[in-house]
């Protein structure tokens, strides 16, 4: 069965979503943006973001705002108020229905919504890879009947299958999951680009009641775009006495600055509005727009329409017979609510903070997918897989927690690294599972121990452990260690390594958070100590593969700085910073005498290249199992 | 083990749905990671994307100026940041002279002129990756 597409069938926008493996995603339109213009074109059939770039050009032939013609009589009021503000022709067409004339042919507003929705149609399909057959398509709460029927055969005409029809504030409380709140009272404040919308739902056995809607048909983003024009318009013309609104192309430009400034200040207190060259003066010389405006002043300039929105939700709370106090929990819709004013107003009038942790511009296209995937049976069809709760890793030198498989990893999964001894002769490895998020082996859970012995003798770093780590479906994890020399293999396995209640996991994750800092330091000092151990078996191994080859005063000076570096190892309380004080100057020191050796090698070895190459190679497999001291001994005599 | 045996019928129908299972677990594990790589070379071009569209915004202050100015400098400035532009793969969408085409230009005005030809360019528009990332501003001709 081919996915339900759920749709967000707007006035000025229209959004798109569908769920996948149980999560929903908003798809994006062939012009990668996550919203649709809902303009159109219907001559040369253009839709969305190229309809709305043509309709200076052809504005009589560019319908938009049709969804508020949809399912209405020529005579209704609603319809006389968009006649006013529309360029395209609306008139009366059969059983007094309002339609729309362009280029002499008459389109109903469910043919032009067709046109939209046929557009998310194809975009959902291209990105689905796919192909679409139906849909589940929200319309406003207060649309009748005729209104929903005109919706549904939009999406007919389309080609899609209308599974089903839902408001819109129903659509923004699924997204946030709160069908599960029998007996709740939800507040839905929609304010988008042209409209604003108040509902008031309740919630019974997982069905949601729409108890009152309210709203303002003429309210919305672009007012508020408006006020912010005319208050640049008018500071440009105190300061230089000319009035960019006369200016189309200034118009132009302020008009994008000021839709610009009002993202902005949702996340800053103050935006710069810099336009050089934006006009000129009577005298030709050029004149610069540059202002700066606060968050404050935006908010004052637009307190009325946040403040007119109040209204509308008075009298949708009255019809509703509850008080503001009643409501349980309030969702944002719509871009508008992103301005932290709305936000607080609608915050002292409900006397708690709303939702707004889903998108607004996607939330209601969100929710009608996850209707839309309820339908669909989506949901049961997921075989739902375990995740390993907590990191499982072993412990390493130093008593340092080295994870192997991360936490949140989906099961079954194996994950494998090689290690090595940490002395030379060492001949057995211990291997220590751990779980948890604590950087230090002491402070996780110790899962099980087990000891790989048999390895055969050679200098510390050289054997190859290689430790295996393998959970299965079922929650099973087997830890293996095996010896790459000998194939000697020594194994644990531990149920239960995944199912950990989730108070457990919980406790876990905050031990961690809490220890986040001191186990940094902790680490890090052990890493520091374990550098500097490296750096002395380093230094004394250099000094004895250079032997005579390195002047007599060079190689006194590093052994008293590799004895200077093992008393500071050997006292258990030495910092971090002495330790890489003391590394530091001994790595300094060392690197002179590789300097040394190099110059001396250089001559000889130059002529007998491709030979020394090819006898090392042979020298390093010989000496498998003895170590690499021999080879690099041979290295230097050749 | 004896009790629950099961017939062989049974077990060929469980092997093959099981093998079905299997082969789709794969298959959607394939396609995952074809879509993880499109995804990404998606990514980085948005990214990309966001802050060359913030850049055009100052090479366009930057040609009003020079407009005005007519300065060599400037206009060496200019030409580098454009030539830096070009090998991000951007490039400036040609327009004058043509007719209008929604799905690169922006319509502003209507002017005086043969219908449909592009007059005037008020901003200029550019693709990133033959893709459109700003459409041209134009002013176009009514015509009679």
């Amino acid at each position: 069965m081919s996915k339900i597409i759920g749709i967000d069938l707007g006035t000025t926008n229209s959004c798109v979503a569908v769920m996948e493996a149980g999560k929903s995603k908003v798809i994006p339109s062939a012009e990668g943006k996550n919203t649709i213009p809902s303009a159109v074109e219907p001559v040369k059939n253009l839709v969305g973001e190229v309809a709305k770039r043509q309709m200076v050009l052809n504005p009589e032939n560019t319908v938009y705002s049709a969804k508020r013609l949809m399912g209405r009589r020529f005579s209704d009021k609603e319809v006389k108020k968009t006649q006013k503000m529309v360029a395209y022709k609306i008139k009366e067409g059969k059983e007094g229905m309002a339609v729309i004339e362009v280029g002499g042919k008459d389109y109903t507003p469910q043919e032009i919504s067709a046109k939209i929705l046929a557009k998310c149609k194809t975009d959902a399909e291209a990105f689905l890879g796919e192909r679409v057959e139906s849909a589940v398509i929200t319309v406003p709460a207060y649309f009748d009947d005729a209104q929903r029927q005109a919706t549904k055969q939009a999406g007919e005409i389309a080609g899609l299958k209308v599974e089903r029809i839902i408001n819109e504030p129903t659509a923004a409380a699924l997204a946030y999951g709160l069908e599960k709140k029998s007996g709740e009272t939800i507040a839905v404040y929609d304010l988008g680009g042209g409209t604003f919308d108040i509902s008031i739902l309740t919630i019974g056995d997982r069905v949601f009641e729409v108890e009152a809607t309210n709203g303002d048909t003429h309210l919305g983003g672009d007012d508020f775009d408006e006020k912010i024009v005319d208050w640049i318009a008018e500071e440009f013309k105190k300061e230089n006495g000319v009035d960019l609104r006369e200016d189309k192309q200034a118009l132009q430009r302020i008009r994008d600055a000021a839709e610009k400034a009002k993202i902005e200040l949702s996340s800053t207190q103050e935006t710069d509005i810099n336009q050089p060259y934006i006009t000129q003066g009577r005298g030709g010389q050029p004149l610069h727009l540059s202002l700066k405006l606060s968050r404050a002043k935006l908010e004052q300039l637009v307190s009325d329409l946040v403040e007119s929105t109040l209204k509308p939700v008075e009298l949708c709370l009255k019809d509703a017979k509850i008080k503001a106090s009643d409501v349980d929990e309030i969702i944002l819709v719509g871009g508008m609510t992103r301005m932290p004013k709305v936000n607080k107003v609608v915050k002292d009038f409900f006397g708690k903070a709303p939702n707004r942790s889903v998108n607004p511009d996607e939330v209601v296209a969100i929710g009608a997918a996850i209707q839309g995937g309820v339908l669909g049976g989506e949901v049961k069809d997921v075989l739902l897989l375990d995740v390993t709760p907590l990191t499982l890793g072993i412990e390493t030198l130093g008593s340092v927690r080295t994870p192997l498989i991360e936490r949140n990893t989906t099961v079954p999964a194996s994950k494998s690294q090689i290690f090595s001894t940490a002395a030379d002769n060492q001949t057995q490895v211990e291997i220590n599972v751990l779980q948890g998020e604590r950087p230090m082996a002491a402070d996780n859970k110790s899962l099980g121990r087990f000891i790989l012995d048999g390895v055969p003798p050679a200098p510390r770093g050289v054997p190859q452990i290689e430790v295996a780590f393998d959970i299965d479906a079922n929650g099973i994890l087997t830890v293996k260690a095996q010896d790459k020399a000998t194939n000697k293999e020594q194994k644990i396995t531990i149920k239960g390594a995944v199912g950990l209640s989730d108070e457990e996991v919980k406790t876990a994750q905050q031990e961690a958070e809490k220890h986040a800092e001191e186990d940094k330091k902790k680490k890090e000092a052990v890493e520091a100590r374990n550098q500097a151990d490296n750096l002395v078996f380093t230094a004394e191994k250099t000094l004895k593969d250079a032997g005579d080859k390195v002047k007599k005063e060079d190689k006194e000076k590093v052994e008293k700085e590799i004895k200077k570096l093992k008393e500071i190892l050997a006292k258990e309380d030495s910092s971090k910073e002495e330790l890489e004080k003391a590394s530091k100057e001994l790595s300094d020191n060392l690197q002179k005498i590789g300097e040394a050796m190099y110059q001396q090698q250089q001559a000889p070895n130059k002529e007998e290249q491709p030979k020394k190459g090819s006898s090392k190679k042979k020298e390093e497999k010989d000496d498998k199992g003895k170590g690499k001291e021999k080879a690099e001994e041979g290295e230097v005599v050749e | 083990m004896g009790k629950k045996r099961l017939k062989k019928p049974v077990l060929e129908e469980k092997i093959i749905d099981l093998e079905n299972k299997w082969k789709r677990a794969l298959a959607d594990y394939a396609n995952l990671e074809k879509r993880i790589v499109k995804e990404k070379e998606d990514f980085v071009n948005f990214s990309k994307s966001c802050l060359v569209v913030k850049m055009l915004g100052v090479l366009d202050d930057l040609e009003r100026c020079q407009k005005h100015l007519k300065d060599e400098g400037l206009n060496l400035t200019i030409n580098r940041l454009k030539e830096v532009l070009k090998s991000e793969e951007v490039e400036e969408i040609e327009v004058l002279g043509k007719n209008f085409d929604p799905k690169l230009m922006e319509a502003v005005e209507v002017v005086k002129g043969e219908k449909n030809k592009i007059l005037e360019v008020a901003l200029k528009g550019y693709l990133l990756n033959k893709k459109v990332i700003r459409p041209t501003k134009v002013k176009v001709g009514k015509g009679k």
